[in-house]
């Protein structure tokens, strides 16, 4: 009841009573939420034959005699008989909860009174240009006072200049004004002083991330690919486009057809190809067992919702299963939809990992790394000549040493020697701990299932206790006498560890640089391998010994689970006496954090074959071994190929060229590694389109389509040629199609009012909202297309175009108080006779604690960032098994619009503030307010550190109390302190001091959250009180809040 | 009743808050808001209010088996298949069906792994794994006859938390905590906890599953952690007192204050609120989660251990949580994913579920909590009668087993069949949408008027279909 109240008092606010009823305005919302289900356009739920959204249906007389709508004559109508029964019979019946209000029957009444006429939908009919009612104003006022004096309302005044300016930078770049911006805004006398600051504004970068931030949830674009394991995809070149694109005001016709179709787009440019990644966005799954067809029709279908929502905020999702029942798309449309998309290359089950990762992409190196490209790959070309050539002097050798090689390895001459540590130390805290003959359990995964037994260590060293992003751990052992070739690093896998189940954290475990010496005396290493199943290209086992600590050999994919080793040569054989102690020191200082060694164990090889293995018996890996057991002439040539490695790794006179081998080799890896890719639209023959009953994938008996748009919106002309993406990105920004315009400007409006000139940003359909103001919802969508109004140097599609306009309106520039009478009267502010307040989104909400601190990175574009996060947000995550690693540096400080968008988890601060997820398109975000909204702000140690940061630089900028409070203030929320606001902070410093300076050790944690550095010449205690007093001022509404 | 949120844009929610979203309590103020005790008679603190009709359950703990347990070595017994095992599977089953990874696989009976027998004085039929849970045999409903539309993982868990395969939809914790807020001040009316099982076939888990879809975030599920923070952001920055957390959170809301004696916006006093709410949080969680004061006969009915993060554990926790308020409670176990060695796969998952099931229910009945606690065990798909590899079962959803006890279910019987064969719900066949509509009946509302708008659609958890399940309602 309190709710149909509030509905009441809201359409009484915005609509008073009109003369005349109108179909649209007033009857259609009526009918589309009561009637339409069951006598609209969906056949298969029609009852009684009766259809109410066709005029002429309406008019025909049904099989019973009754006819349902009779012109003029309410009494003959049987909709009108129905609507006021007061039996049984009444419509619409109890039991689907629709009772229509006795306001609502009069005016379907009076409708039917006044001739029963109906009217297309507003939002498919052609835009029309408007003439604005007052030719002095912006026309954008003309409109809205043209309404506000029909409603016996005025305007509000202008905000202030210290609110217009914060608001307007807010708005326009999602960043605070600099305190020297608001002050020179302030100076400012000139006329035009206000557009000068619009000018500058969208001209800056940030404009562009803030502008971007909004369409990339529509594209729902991420960095992951949202199903089963979410692993990351290449796709962030694609959020640089963008950037690009809104930096550049790039005509929004352009960047239409550039996303939908820009593989298309003849003689397409890299930049239109890195376009097409819009049709690649979409969620896809690598999990073993899905049906591809299945898959295939569930990204077809959000492809059709996400360009339907996104250009033409339609609803045409729900035609995947059956007609709209409110608007008139058909299930054939949906499917027509669906064909313009059917020449995607791609695949259902999309594979996670491996060379055909992703499938259809280009890579994008700049001109620099292109030339290095060429450059290495001459080189290896070279490298890998010399070394074959060097192997073919041996070939006469090859038989011999095969022979004899047989016979030491069923000798058991090749095994390795398992090291018995006497010491195993970290340089940074965990605690190693040594297992010899000692037992202890352990959990192991074989690719299906997990086994727990009890053993004892025989040399296993395992980490424990505090956790650090790096480490080095230095291991001694006295091997004994003997003669050494190679040292081996075992990695033990166990269940407990979350990188894989063999690094401490992380996805990965990264060995950035091994070194080893014996009695003091440095040992070298020539040449490694490791026995992994699968690796990374960039993370080899020479980088182990490169010297390069950025470099490192890693186990960095998810299926391996035989006994991970790492084999690496020595440059000249070892001798060791009895008493010879071995040290060796195994750096882990990757920038992936806790990328480090849970268990491991070292061995030593005495065999002029140490090809990395742990276990007795595998010392040849048993495909070779069954290829040299094999005649020479019945080898297949796989198994030649791999005798004649092993026969190179055994022989160490290629080592010279060998080596150079692999350090091209390396080289050109982490070459490749840092070349950016992106996932691109591949266009290949069509598949057949078909319309599927109920959206059942496994039926294939419905008719096939051709790609067409919605049947009732027009026809494409293609001159008989199947239409493609092209024509629909054609047609989507053409002056046939009603609706991009207006759902782009609605949309815009929505962001510098908090709420759309029709509400409902994704339904411009008839569940959607009549707009409080069509007028000037039609004269943006027109000015959008084709500026008119101080249309110098503008162009058609012009969004900055449009956002000036809205931006240097008076509407815009109003104040946001509301009278009580104007608060109780239009209390959603449909009717802007004021401005809005509202919390500012997500990314901007931390993007303001960065900027106010100084903390905040401002480089546009690159690969995505990771802030901190809390342990173990991933665990249920799986294939891999893996933990966040956080960024380090610059990375740690960048806006929001960069943070890497984990689908399946995204960011937990992001989420508090209602940031979506991405898992399907976003027109409109939601805006709570919640108490873990509180917990973040007050707790996530990227708002400590901010504070903290902030308070070293009140501290540093101002040298008595009011003076730093003013400070703040102003960097905060761009004004002054109150003198009350002066006394509760001061409070506050009081309070706090005295309590670090009971507690000097809590002082000297709180300052040391985060990596920014602490400046050293501030006095802890002061400094921890200063940083309760920056972090209160970050988290007030007003700081949060746009007004 | 129009339900609101429906559009999300940022006025409404404002209110949703302050006004509407309680329906019918914005008019008593903030005070009021902030302390439903003073709502103890009412049976809502939702937007459903008052309730559709009376409730039987006051709230849900759903225990999820995650991965699709097999129905056929837990619920649901075939002899015929035993009988067939080996042999091929009659095509007429299986035709034109689903099939995930036996795609193209010769399809060959697969025997039960393991006996049933029956428990209690109503005789239920149940695997002679679950001793314990057949000990409260003649408190529990049976269901073997649900079926589902998604046959891998990801989509199958969403259409069984949300209705929809479309992510974006609030989950079912999320609509009910929506509906009917919560009877709690410190606590997240929607908690979910998580555990994985000792076999290795823990499938992820997305975050999706709790979320709170187009509902305001305040209605997602909030994830209680056995390992770090229990919530995250609860614990006070490194350094921070808790005194020091005070006299911060003091100051902030005096500023905010001062602001809203200038501005009166009433999203101010939400916020001061929150803070309030946040720093409650705190203090509260803590206490909640440390299940040491537990009496040692409680522990080893569960075979919990506390700190332990297992299923048992988490089944107590259930408990303390439901007790303290929380509206709908939710607790995955993963591990259940049993494309090969179905036969000790299950089993060791037995182990580890049997007891703790049993317990909550046993202790919810000691302390006079069955009746309004509504219990439910199950998870997003059953398995094949077919063999994979040979000793596993693929992925299934024709036909699979739920157990439910507790909050207005009638006890002691078992509801519904699978063929012959245990391939597909034959009789009293329940869609995942009837379940809902169930769950809902239970909780006093009907499913039909739990809706907000989005995209010009009455969004519901049922989406278009489900029935109330009349023959399970005590």
């Amino acid at each position: 009841m309190g709710e149909k109240l509030t509905c009441i008092l809201i359409l009484a606010a915005v609509s008073p009573a009109y003369a005349e009823v109108r179909f649209n305005r007033d009857v259609r919302p009526i009918m589309a939420e009561t009637c339409f289900r069951c006598h609209g356009p969906d056949k298969s739920s029609r009852m009684a034959g009766m259809r109410l959204d066709l005029r002429d249906e309406a008019l025909k007389r049904l099989p019973d005699g009754q006819t349902p709508i009779v012109p003029g004559d309410p009494e003959k109508s049987a909709i009108i008989q129905r609507v006021f029964a007061a039996d049984g019979r009444v419509m619409p019946p109890a039991y689907i909860h629709k009772d229509l209000t006795p306001a609502q029957k009069q005016t379907i009444r009076q409708w039917v009174a006044e001739g029963a006429k109906y009217e297309g939908h507003w939002a498919y009919q052609p835009v029309q240009r408007q003439t604005p009612p007052n030719p002095n104003l912006n026309p954008i006022d003309a409109f809205i006072q043209e309404r506000l004096t029909r409603e016996g309302l005025h305007p509000s005044p202008e905000a202030d200049r210290r609110t217009l300016i914060r608001r307007v930078t807010l708005d326009l770049t999602g960043l605070p004004p600099k305190p020297q911006d608001t002050a020179a805004f302030l100076k400012d006398t000139s006329p035009n002083a206000y557009e000068k600051v619009v000018d500058r504004l969208l001209a800056s970068p940030a404009y562009a991330e803030q502008q971007s931030m909004h369409w990339l949830d529509a594209v729902r674009y991420a960095d992951t690919c949202g199903f089963h394991g979410d692993n990351a995809f290449p796709a962030w070149p694609y959020r640089d486009y963008v950037l690009r694109a809104f930096r550049d005001n790039k005509p929004f016709d352009q960047f239409t057809r550039e996303q939908l179709a820009g593989d298309l787009i003849p003689n397409p440019t890299i930049e239109q190809r890195v376009a097409s990644a819009y049709n690649r966005l979409n969620r896809t799954s690598a999990e073993g067992g899905l049906q591809p067809k299945e898959y295939l029709a569930k990204y077809a279908a959000d492809r059709v919702r996400t360009a339907a929502a996104v250009w033409m905020g339609s609803t045409v999702g729900c035609a995947e299963c059956h007609d709209h029942k409110f608007d008139p798309f058909l299930s054939r449309d949906f499917y027509s939809m669906k064909a313009f998309f059917a020449d995607i290359k791609e695949t259902g089950l999309m594979p996670d990992r491996g060379k055909n990762a992703w499938g259809s992409q280009i890579d994008l190196p700049s001109p620099e790394q292109q030339k290095q490209r060429e450059d290495l790959k001459a080189k290896l070309a070279d490298a890998q000549a010399r070394l074959a050539a060097k192997m073919q002097t041996l070939e006469p050798r090859r038989a011999e040493w095969e022979k004899q090689f047989l016979a030491r390895y069923e000798a058991g001459q090749l095994a390795w020697h398992t090291q018995r540590p006497l010491s195993a130390q970290s340089t940074n805290g965990a605690v190693l701990k040594i297992y010899n003959e000692e037992e202890i359990d352990y959990t192991t995964y074989d690719g299906s299932n997990l086994t727990a037994y009890r053993a004892p260590g025989n040399g296993l060293v395992v980490a424990s206790g505090p956790n650090p992003d790096n480490e080095t751990y230095t291991v001694t052992f006295k091997p004994g006498a003997g003669t050494w070739t190679a040292l081996g690093v075992e990695v033990v896998q166990d269940d407990s560890l979350p990188g894989l189940r063999v690094a401490r954290g992380a996805d990965r475990m990264v060995l950035t640089e091994v070194e080893a010496e014996a009695d003091g005396k440095k040992l070298n290493f020539s040449i490694g391998t490791s026995n992994l199943n699968m690796t990374a290209p960039q993370h080899p086992a020479a980088a182990a010994f490169d010297g390069d600590p950025n470099t490192g050999w890693a186990v960095a994919t998810y299926n391996e689970y035989s006994k991970i080793v790492l084999a690496l040569r020595f440059t000249q054989p070892l001798q060791t006496e009895a008493a010879t102690t071995v040290t060796v020191r195994l750096h882990q200082d990757s920038t992936y954090r806790r990328a480090t060694m849970g268990r491991f164990r070292l061995q030593l090889s005495s065999g002029d074959y140490p090809w990395p293995t742990s276990e007795k018996g595998k010392e040849i890996p048993d495909a070779v071994l069954k290829a040299m057991r094999i005649a020479e002439d019945k080898r297949t040539p796989e198994q030649k190929t791999s005798v004649a490695n092993h026969f190179q790794w055994a022989s160490h006179e290629t080592e010279p060229e060998a080596i150079e081998v692999a350090k091209v080799d390396k080289d050109l890896a982490l070459l490749e590694a840092a070349i950016p890719r992106v996932v691109v639209s591949e266009a290949t023959t069509p598949t057949e389109t078909r319309i599927l009953a109920r959206g059942n994938w496994m039926d294939e008996s419905g008719e096939v389509v051709q790609p067409a748009i919605p049947a009732f919106l027009g026809k494409l002309d293609t001159g008989g040629a199947r239409a493609t993406r092209l024509d629909l990105a054609n047609w989507l920004v053409s002056a046939q199609n009603p609706l991009t315009a207006r759902v782009f400007a609605n949309r815009m409006w929505r962001e510098f009012f908090g709420i759309g000139i029709t509400k409902a940003l994704d339904d411009m359909g008839s569940q959607g909202e009549w707009p409080t103001n069509p007028e000037l919802l039609d004269w943006l969508a027109a000015e959008f297309m084709k500026p008119e109004w101080q249309a110098e140097g503008t162009h058609p599609w012009d969004v900055k175009h449009l956002i000036r306009t809205i931006v240097t309106s008076a509407a815009y520039r109003q104040s946001s108080m509301a009278s009580p009478e104007l608060q109780e009267r239009d209390p959603d502010n449909r009717l802007v006779a004021r401005q809005t307040r509202f919390r500012v989104d997500a990314e901007v909400v931390r993007d303001i604690s960065l900027s106010v601190s100084g903390l905040l990175v401002d480089r546009f574009g690159g690969p995505s960032a990771k802030p901190y996060e809390p342990d173990g947000y991933l665990a249920t995550l799986n294939f891999p098994r893996r933990e966040y690693s956080a960024s380090h540096g610059d990375d740690l400080y960048r806006r929001g619009v960069y943070t890497f968008w984990q689908r399946s988890f995204l960011h937990p601060s992001l989420v508090t503030f209602d940031a979506p997820t991405r898992e399907e398109c976003t027109i409109n975000r939601t805006t709570s307010n919640t108490p873990l909204q509180a917990l973040v702000l007050l707790n996530d140690p990227t708002y400590v550190e901010a504070s903290r940061v902030f308070a070293q630089n009140i501290l540093k900028h101002a040298h008595n109390w009011n003076d730093r409070v003013d400070w703040a203030f102003q960097r905060a929320v761009d004004r002054a302190p109150t003198a009350e606001e002066r006394r509760i902070l001061s409070d506050l410093y009081r309070k706090t001091f005295e309590q670090f300076q009971h507690s000097p050790a809590e002082a000297a944690a709180l300052i040391h959250e985060g990596e920014a550095p602490v400046a050293a010449d501030l006095k802890p205690t002061e400094l921890a009180a200063m940083t309760t007093v920056a972090r209160a001022i970050l988290n007030m509404h007003e700081t949060i809040t746009r007004n | 009743m129009k339900p609101l949120p429906g559009t999300d844009t940022r006025e409404i929610h404002r209110r949703t808050f302050l006004g509407r979203g309680i329906a019918g309590l914005g008019l008593l103020g903030l005070n009021s808001l902030l302390n439903p005790r003073l709502f103890a008679a009412a049976d809502s603190h939702g937007v459903i209010n008052p309730l559709h009709h009376p409730a039987k359950a006051k709230r849900i703990i759903f225990l999820y088996q995650a991965g699709g347990p097999s129905h056929l070595e837990t619920f649901d017994n075939k002899p015929k298949l035993r009988e067939m095992h080996s042999k091929p599977m009659p095509e007429s089953f299986t035709k034109g069906q689903q099939i995930a990874q036996l795609q193209g696989k010769q399809l060959v009976c697969f025997g039960p792994q393991h006996e049933f027998k029956k428990f209690g004085k109503s005789g239920q039929e149940m695997c002679e794994l679950f001793p314990h849970i057949g000990s409260v045999a003649d408190d529990i409903c049976i269901v073997r006859s649900l079926w589902t539309e998604q046959i891998n993982h990801d989509p199958a868990h969403t259409i069984m938390n949300t209705g929809s395969i479309i992510p974006g939809r609030p989950s079912m914790g999320s609509w009910i905590f929506y509906g009917l807020g919560a009877d709690t001040e410190e606590l997240p009316g929607f908690v979910v906890l998580l555990s994985s099982g000792r076999g290795g076939q823990s499938q992820p888990i997305a975050a999706r599953q709790w979320s709170a879809g187009l509902l305001p975030s305040k209605f997602q599920g909030v994830k209680l952690n056995s390992v770090g923070d229990p919530v995250l952001y609860i614990q006070n920055p490194h350094g921070m007192s808790a005194q020091v957390q005070r006299e911060s959170i003091d100051a902030i809301n005096a500023l905010n204050r001062a602001e809203y004696s200038a501005l009166k916006d009433g999203e101010i006093q939400t916020r001061i609120a929150q803070y309030e709410m946040a720093f409650k949080m705190q203090t509260s969680v803590p206490g909640l989660v440390d299940m040491s004061k537990e009496p040692k006969q409680v522990l080893d009915m569960y075979g919990a251990q506390p700190g332990d993060g297992s299923f048992a554990s988490n089944c107590l926790l259930a408990r303390r949580l439901a007790e303290r308020g929380v509206r709908f409670i939710q607790l995955y176990h993963r591990d259940w994913d049993h494309h090969s060695a179905v036969k000790s796969g299950v089993a060791l998952k037995a182990e580890e579920v049997d007891r703790p099931t049993a317990a909550l229910i046993t202790d919810l009945k000691q302390r006079g909590m069955l009746d309004d606690t509504l219990v439910i065990w199950g998870g997003e798909f059953g398995r094949t009668p077919m063999s994979q590899g040979g000793d596993g079962r693929d992925h299934h959803i024709k036909g699979f087993s739920f157990v439910l006890a507790g909050g207005g279910i009638k006890p002691g019987i078992t509801y519904g069949t699978t063929d012959e064969l245990g391939y597909a719900a034959e009789e009293n066949p329940v869609s995942v949408h009837d379940f809902h509509a169930t769950m809902l009946h239970l909780l006093g509302v009907d499913h039909k008027r739990l809706a907000v708008k989005f995209q010009g659609l009455d969004v519901r958890l049922t989406g278009i279909s489900g029935d109330v399940v009349k023959g399970i309602l005590a």
